[in-house]
């Protein structure tokens, strides 16, 4: 029962359990490769956008005030808060506490399946009120851009069954991939901010 | 005791003969072809017909006349179709890494079987497509605007096609335990293939960003897979080299 003596609150990162060797940075280095190198392919993407936003700002603003900002409001919650869960069950596992991981992570993972549902039922009423890709620039950028992201969040949604797996799978679970899966979720989630502002928000 | 471990077979492994010394001569071949192939396909497209990079989908009728009755356009599908053969060596230079990695084999067969379709319709559709049209001159503009169209879909309208392969390649690298090629470049490989997704609005889009000589679905794709190609082949290149003999199958 030692565990519970967490008293003087020790912040999250000074408390390695497995000190075996870790780099800098949480979970593997090559996850970090990706994430950079994701958010330069879709920086690329977005300033290509706003380049052609540029280019007809009247078809833009139009076709975007035609969006259901709702959903993509209540989107972003789902998955800002999916995101501090798995924060959250990532400190619990790297701190031992792999029953209170598992469970942060299951809600986490909830969380994340809310969000393709929701786009779903944004996706639906939009296409069948003829709104589709072919429509103009803006959907076409619209659908390709949330769809890519929605690819995105698919496989974090994988990714984090793995890591609930991982968890529940063994006495010793594997704290380099949690932080692995964690890191990619936090980069779908950047992605999505970004997104939601652009698509969605800016005039 | 002891008279139990001598009935044991003996060890094979000084049976087998020495080996002599550029054993990994049949890779090293496979892997050079790639280059030249390249290289061929690189001159061919770009400055001897032109194809490369990709004519507007919006060319007027005249300049549509003008290329694909072009004598260029003539020899360079006559020379890619008959150097279509030498694609198959590159996949066989993966394929062979791709058999070391502790994945299951239905990655592998991915890979042949998605380079097979990818190669077809990618290569194989356009190179005739562009080699019919400059073959007999005096064909109704219209049928040439056709072809010119069916040429261009099929070369860059079917990059999915081949979005499957690499999708297998990747997952193959990332899953793998062995370490037989870095992890990164699985991941590389992601973006790679999902880039070739970004194909699919060419169907949709005659001019801006996502028609087929766009922004977004040529440009970014083919900056992507250019340099990825690089990439690979020198990871490829480091992956032969550092085979050691005994998993050579060329006994």
């Amino acid at each position: 029962m030692t565990d519970v003596a967490e008293g003087p609150l020790p912040s999250i990162g000074d408390t390695p359990r497995d000190t075996k060797a870790r780099s800098d940075f949480p979970g593997e280095s090559s996850m970090w490769f990706f994430v950079v190198g994701d958010l330069l392919i879709f920086g690329i993407y977005f300033i290509a956008y706003v380049y052609y936003r540029g280019q007809d700002h009247d078809l833009f603003l139009q076709s975007q005030a035609r969006l259901n900002l709702d959903i993509g409001a209540i989107n972003t919650v789902v998955l800002l808060t999916s995101s501090l869960f798995v924060a959250l069950g990532t400190s619990a596992a790297r701190a031992g506490k792999t029953a209170d991981g598992v469970r942060l992570f299951v809600i986490a993972l909830a969380c994340g399946a809310a969000f393709p549902l929701l786009k779903l039922f944004e996706y639906i009423p939009e296409v069948i009120a003829g709104v589709t890709p072919g429509t103009n620039l803006f959907f076409m950028y619209y659908f390709v851009m949330t769809g890519l992201h929605l690819c995105h969040v698919m496989l974090g949604l994988v990714i984090l069954c793995f890591i609930v797996g991982n968890l529940r799978g063994s006495a010793k679970p594997n704290i380099s991939f949690v932080e692995t899966g964690a890191t990619y979720w936090h980069m779908v989630d950047i992605l999505w901010l970004i997104l939601f502002a652009l698509l969605y928000l800016m005039r | 005791m002891t008279d139990s471990i001598a009935t044991a077979p003996p060890p094979t492994t000084e049976a087998a003969p020495p080996r002599r010394r550029n054993s990994k001569l049949d890779q090293w071949i496979a892997f050079w072809t790639v280059p030249f192939f390249f290289t061929l396909f690189g001159i061919v497209f770009v400055p001897l017909s032109w194809m490369m990079p990709p004519r507007s989908p919006s060319s007027s009728s005249s300049q549509i006349v003008d290329f694909m009755q072009s004598h260029n356009l003539l020899i360079a599908c006559a020379i890619l179709t008959l150097s279509f053969g030498l694609a198959p060596l590159s996949n066989a230079v993966y394929l062979i890494q791709i058999k070391r990695m502790s994945v299951s084999p239905v990655l592998r067969f991915s890979v042949v079987v998605g380079s097979m379709t990818g190669a077809i319709v990618g290569m194989l559709f356009p190179m005739f497509c562009f080699g019919l049209g400059a073959f007999r001159s005096g064909y109704d503009p219209s049928i040439l605007a056709m072809l010119y169209d069916f040429g261009y879909l099929a070369y860059i309208g079917s990059l999915g096609c081949f979005c499957v392969m690499w999708m297998a390649f990747g997952l193959a690298i990332i899953l793998d335990k062995n370490n037989v090629l870095p992890k990164w470049l699985g991941y590389y490989t992601v973006w790679q293939y999902v880039t070739e997704l970004m194909a699919a609005p060419v169907w949709i889009f005659k001019s801006g960003p996502f028609a087929w000589n766009g922004l977004m679905t040529f440009w970014f794709a083919m900056v992507l897979y250019v340099s990825w190609q690089m990439i690979v082949y020198v990871c490829i290149y480091r992956a032969i080299k550092n085979q050691p003999d005994d998993e050579l199958e060329n006994a």
